[in-house]
């Protein structure tokens, strides 16, 4: 093996990862933002910090003096608010926001319990599926996660789901919008199908083409389609057609809603 | 088939792994030799959307489109080898559209051979569809069949023009993404490591067996839907999924899984995308397809250059065909790998391959753990871990994935490998995780078949336990 005795490898090629990573600790960058009231602040840390072992007695507890919706958006939706801007720090990685999410909806189904009418009410519901002969889904199993964490109410259909399936679906829901996902050049032509079949129906849902072979040009290539490129651009999307942004606006204002403006 | 387990690595030492030889060469096709001395670009390619709909469409792109500009430009610019691979897409597992893609590559090699004495081959890459939920195992999947038609696919392949075979097996997806989602490296270990490991000698002594029957080469596994998922999340230095340490120790783990296939019968050469090449190469001195810096039409990743150091075929993973300035995605793609596949065949041809492939190797070494462990001194290593317990399929992934984990430890503590803290902490997490798993298979099995119950779709009995 050649002799490497002298080389300076960050003049071949840089490790931004290591000059760039954050030096303060999670605990550190979230002082600040955990709520004030130490019952809440409790909740939040639960989630914060996924503990999801015991954040079912700490929540308990929180609702012997607190009301279950405060419970739930100032304890524990808070918590997940810290979780997402740790991420989008590079503090926090995918595993925290799993792991965060499920310690959220464990708390967030003990309140649920103490609250009237049984079940926090949800933004709105979406529709996410892998395109059919597609099994691949991480990518929208992630996304989902990451959309019920930002309140959503998501129907997971599952992978390999034909188009006669998600648009009866779709037609018997009226979700906010539907995704799908797709890995192969031959399973995304069932877009613009599923497009069609929407509109056909009089529907005129958003539907998020997404995945490893999608691209935003081809997702805009069919009306009713819009694009996301990451699971964690799919809530700031969902929020804008939430505020009243049609697939036409989503698409022009996309720069700026996955920049976070 | 018999299955015959590796219980010693190919080489004395590291320094006999390198490109263009391996220790089994293997030939096929019209005129291919893999391993022999040659390194042999190999050209991958995704049809346009929409091409599946019709059955003469479908094979028009496929052969008179795809295979036709990959073999006039091979022409052009003066390749003296080709070896392209269709990847089917899912559509392909009906008759009606594979056949006629398959035998059509096969007619269309032959002709370029005869007429240009180009060596060409056809490797078919059949899909695996089967989902853990529905069954892996014939007669499980009643919705889908899929078990029933990756047999069928593999019949279709090998009896119709396939030169050499291969397949991207989906065994232990279920509790791999949930490893990569949650950061679970035991996850990993039994998903891919252990029950991955006897899906794919289940699946693939029957795909050697049908390859025997005519006379196809049976070339390889990857971990695709495990090692790479948990790469490419990790991504580069924008990228904030897994982190880098983690997805090098279920790389070095999804080796001892891929070897699977060549310790059924088959021969070699693995699939490109699985970049445990070099480390399954140690073990077997099979020949291995790569893919590294000529692959960025598919993706990035931060060792395209140390993947060439000890690849035996050289690929560009995968492009959609379109135009481009230069001609077809296709005929640019090749071009990009045929001059790297020519550096490195004129490096062997001067004697200074040895050199060439350092230059390649040092490039990357320290770009990040993945590529740390998979330069070739390490990926021995790891090798002769896997080799040192090659029987057990639980105690050679372990030692994999903790060979791994000391390797790149070792070298953040030489100050050789920089490491993030983070990075820094998720390793020394996943060591702990590994040292404190019992030391014996049945006990093994015993605690993660408890501890994974409630994973969306597992389900033991896909893997006959």
């Amino acid at each position: 093996m050649l002799s490497s005795k002298g080389v300076d490898f960050s003049k071949i090629l840089r490790r931004y990862d290591v000059d760039q990573q954050v030096a303060a600790t999670p605990q550190e960058m979230a002082k600040e933002m955990l709520p004030h009231d130490p019952v809440f602040k409790k909740v939040a840390e639960e989630v914060l910090y996924m503990r999801f072992k015991t954040v079912g007695p700490v929540v308990n507890e929180a609702l012997k003096e607190k009301k279950p919706l405060d419970v739930i958006n100032e304890g524990l939706v808070a918590g997940m608010e810290i979780v997402a801007k740790l991420y989008a720090e590079h503090v926090y990685y995918l595993p925290e926001i799993m792991l965060a999410a499920k310690t959220m909806e464990i708390g967030i189904a003990l309140a649920e319990k103490k609250l009237e009418g049984g079940k926090m009410k949800a933004k709105a519901t979406v529709i996410m599926h892998a395109a059919e002969g597609d099994p691949h889904d991480i990518g929208k199993n992630i996304a989902a996660i990451m959309t019920k964490a930002a309140g959503y109410d998501v129907i997971d259909m599952g992978r390999d789901v034909p188009v006669t399936e998600v648009i009866a679906k779709t037609v018997e829901v009226k979700p906010l919008f539907v995704s799908g996902t797709a890995l192969m050049t031959t399973t995304m032509s069932a877009f613009p199908r599923i497009a069609a079949g929407f509109m056909a129906k009089g529907m005129n849902i958003p539907f998020m083409g997404c995945g490893g072979a999608v691209n935003r040009e081809y997702a805009n290539s069919y009306d009713l389609g819009i694009y996301s490129d990451k699971a964690a651009q799919t809530p700031p999307i969902a929020d804008k057609i939430l505020a009243g942004y049609d697939w036409k606006k989503v698409r022009e204002e996309w720069d700026n809603i996955v920049r976070g403006d | 088939m018999a299955v015959t387990r590796y219980t010693k690595v190919a080489y004395k030492d590291a320094d006999e792994l390198i490109f263009g030889r391996a220790q089994h060469p293997v030939s096929y096709g019209f005129g291919i030799k893999v391993g022999a001395g040659r390194v042999i670009p190999e050209l991958n390619y995704a049809p346009r959307p929409g091409t599946e709909r019709d059955v003469e469409k479908f094979r028009r792109e496929y052969v008179d489109y795809i295979c036709k500009d990959a073999l006039d430009r091979a022409i052009t610019a003066g390749m003296p080898d080709l070896q392209m691979e269709t990847e089917w897409v899912s559509q392909m597992n009906q008759k009606k559209l594979a056949v006629p893609v398959v035998s059509g590559q096969a007619e269309i090699c032959e002709k370029y051979h005869e007429e240009y004495g180009i060596n060409t081959a056809m490797r078919q890459t059949i899909p695996d569809q089967r989902e853990a939920d529905h069954g892996l195992r014939p007669g499980m999947d009643k919705k889908f069949s899929y078990p029933e038609k990756l047999i069928e696919c593999a019949e279709m392949a090998c009896e119709n023009g396939a030169h050499v075979f291969s397949v991207e097996s989906m065994g232990g997806k279920e509790l791999a993404d949930n490893a990569v989602t949650q950061g679970d490296i035991v996850s990993f270990l039994f998903g891919v490591g252990y029950l991955g490991s006897i899906d794919m000698t289940y699946i693939w002594q029957q795909f050697v067996d049908i390859c025997k029957k005519n006379k196809v080469t049976p070339g390889g596994d990857t971990n695709c839907s495990g090692a790479n998922t948990s790469m490419f999340m990790a991504g580069g230095f924008l990228d904030n999924d897994v982190q880098r340490t983690f997805s090098a120790i279920t790389r070095a783990i999804a080796s001892a899984r891929t070897l699977c296939a060549w310790e059924c019968g088959a021969t070699g050469p693995d699939k490109d995308c699985g970049y445990e090449g070099p480390i399954c190469k140690a073990v077997a001195g099979k020949p291995t397809a790569q893919e590294g810096k000529n692959c960025q039409c598919a993706h990035c990743d931060l060792q395209g250059n140390l993947m060439a150091s000890t690849c035996d075929l050289w690929s560009n993973e995968s492009v959609e065909y379109h135009p481009e300035f230069g001609g077809s995605s296709v005929a640019c793609w090749l071009g990009s790998l045929g001059y790297e596949v020519a550096l490195m065949n004129t490096s062997i041809q001067l004697g200074q391959d040895k050199t060439l492939r350092d230059l390649y190797m040092y490039t990357d070494r320290t770009r990040g753990p993945e590529g740390y462990i998979l330069a070739y001194d390490h990926a021995f290593m790891i090798g002769k871990a896997i080799a040192e317990h090659g029987n057990d399929l639980y105690l050679r992934s372990k030692a994999a994935g903790e060979t791994a984990a000391k390797i790149i430890l070792d070298g953040y503590n030489s100050k050789e490998l920089p490491l993030t803290k983070k990075q820094l902490e998720v390793l020394q997490e996943c060591q702990k995780q590994m040292a404190a798993l019992p030391d014996n298979e049945a006990k093994f099995v015993e605690y993660c078949t408890k501890l994974y119950k409630d994973v969306p779709a597992f389900n033991i009995k896909n893997y006959g336990l």
